[in-house]
């Protein structure tokens, strides 16, 4: 029986822990250029604004500031995910996952701040979550042509 | 009726997934690369799709011939994917041959311990293979697997292997043997109650996928980027590495 229950609890944390290695490596991928940054200028998305003042400044967190904030830059990319220069109009499986990341690191973000325990590598976790979407949006954006234009080009002309 | 309808979604999304990623591997060539997780992948398609889907329609759910035939070929099922472990271990060892000799002999050990207990525990008990049993057993060989399979990651970490693409793939054993291994430790703590045998029902069909997808990932995305690295000069060990007979 003991072992049983040590059996559930490490296959348990294993698992999720696996969950968690394969959205990593697919957060690893390498965009040919920083398309997030155009994304967020023209999103007006905070959350790099949010990693800056976490990682450089070690600004004290405010929690409810911060997941309102998160919570409304992921809304905003998953909405483009789905519309934005997407010829299926839905997600792919890698986004999928990352969701369903996301969501569980946002959960996991609750709990450390009712246990009160350090919530910055969640945070990071969070933001580096929604660069990978920003930077999938700008990629298709950027490929999506309007005559010799591309969508950018296009907008600045408009 | 709910339980039927998820659990046959999953089991058809499995078979296409299985047979998707039997025809990549072989039509564009990956098997040559990839022979053992071709023959792994090709193995849980034969008994998947094929031998229990005919000894399920001609025997039907409830008959004795499934039962064992389910269990047995999970069991076979379980010991290739042993062998898979062992070709990953190969893998990541590649430019480490003194650390390759130590655990090829520790691999051969531990995979005949294995075989002798799973043999012996299952020719003794051949007669009588009770639920609880067979749900202990079972527990016990994933549980192994998942515990192998981590052994490796962290050998990868330790090395610092640039194959992302190995990384993948040992994700993807992982996940398919830790969901289980816990399911059949809860079935095993609640003595097999409605819940816990809708959830091994469950759990394995929806691991077998994550598995599969993970590895389709892997397979058809890790290698555009693993040649960009290459290109760039950042790890030189992934053209060997993707090279290695895996």
């Amino acid at each position: 029986m003991v072992l049983a229950a040590l059996i559930l609890i490490l296959s348990t944390a294993l698992f999720f822990f696996y969950l968690q290695v394969i959205c990593q490596r697919i957060l690893r991928r390498r965009f040919e250029q920083e398309f997030f940054q155009s994304i967020v200028n023209a999103n007006r998305l905070e959350f790099p604004s949010v990693r800056r003042a976490i990682e450089e400044f070690d600004a004290p967190v405010d929690y409810a500031r911060l997941r309102m904030m998160l919570r409304c830059d992921f809304l905003a990319l998953a909405y483009l995910l789905k519309n934005a220069a997407n010829v299926r109009q839905r997600y792919s499986r890698e986004e999928r996952l990352l969701i369903f990341y996301f969501r569980l690191t946002s959960w996991s973000l609750f709990g450390r701040h009712l246990l009160r325990l350090r919530e910055k590598p969640s945070v990071l976790k969070l933001t580096a979550i929604l660069q990978y979407f920003a930077n999938v949006v700008g990629e298709r954006v950027n490929t999506v042509r309007f005559g010799n234009l591309t969508a950018a080009d296009y907008l600045l002309n408009v | 009726m709910v339980e039927k309808l998820i659990s046959d979604v999953l089991q058809y999304g499995g078979y296409a997934v299985e047979l998707l990623l039997v025809c990549l591997l072989v039509f564009r060539g990956h098997y040559r690369r990839l022979v053992v997780v071709t023959f792994y992948v090709s193995l849980l398609l034969l008994t998947d799709g094929v031998i229990r889907r005919g000894i399920l329609d001609h025997f039907g759910i409830s008959s004795r011939q499934y039962w064992y035939c389910f269990w047995l070929t999970d069991v076979l099922l379980a010991l290739a994917s042993f062998l898979v472990v062992c070709s990953f271990f190969r893998r990541a060892c590649l430019r480490e041959d003194k650390m390759w000799r130590f655990i090829r002999q520790a691999l051969v050990c531990v995979f005949i311990l294995v075989l002798g207990i799973s043999s012996l525990s299952l020719s003794r008990n051949y007669s009588q293979l009770t639920a609880s049993f067979i749900v202990e057993f079972e527990q016990n060989l994933c549980f192994t697997c998942v515990v192998l399979n981590t052994l490796l990651y962290l050998l990868m970490q330790q090395i610092e292997s640039p194959d992302e693409e190995l990384g993948l793939l040992v994700c993807g054993i992982g996940i398919q043997y830790a969901g289980p291994a816990a399911s059949f430790a809860l079935a095993h703590l609640t003595f097999g109650e409605h819940f816990s045998e809708f959830l091994i029902k469950l759990m394995m069909p929806v691991c077998t996928l994550g598995m599969l997808l993970t590895w389709f990932y892997a397979v058809v995305r890790m290698p555009k980027v693993g040649v960009v690295r290459a290109a760039a000069g950042k790890f030189a060990g992934v053209e060997e590495a993707a090279a290695g007979r895996v």
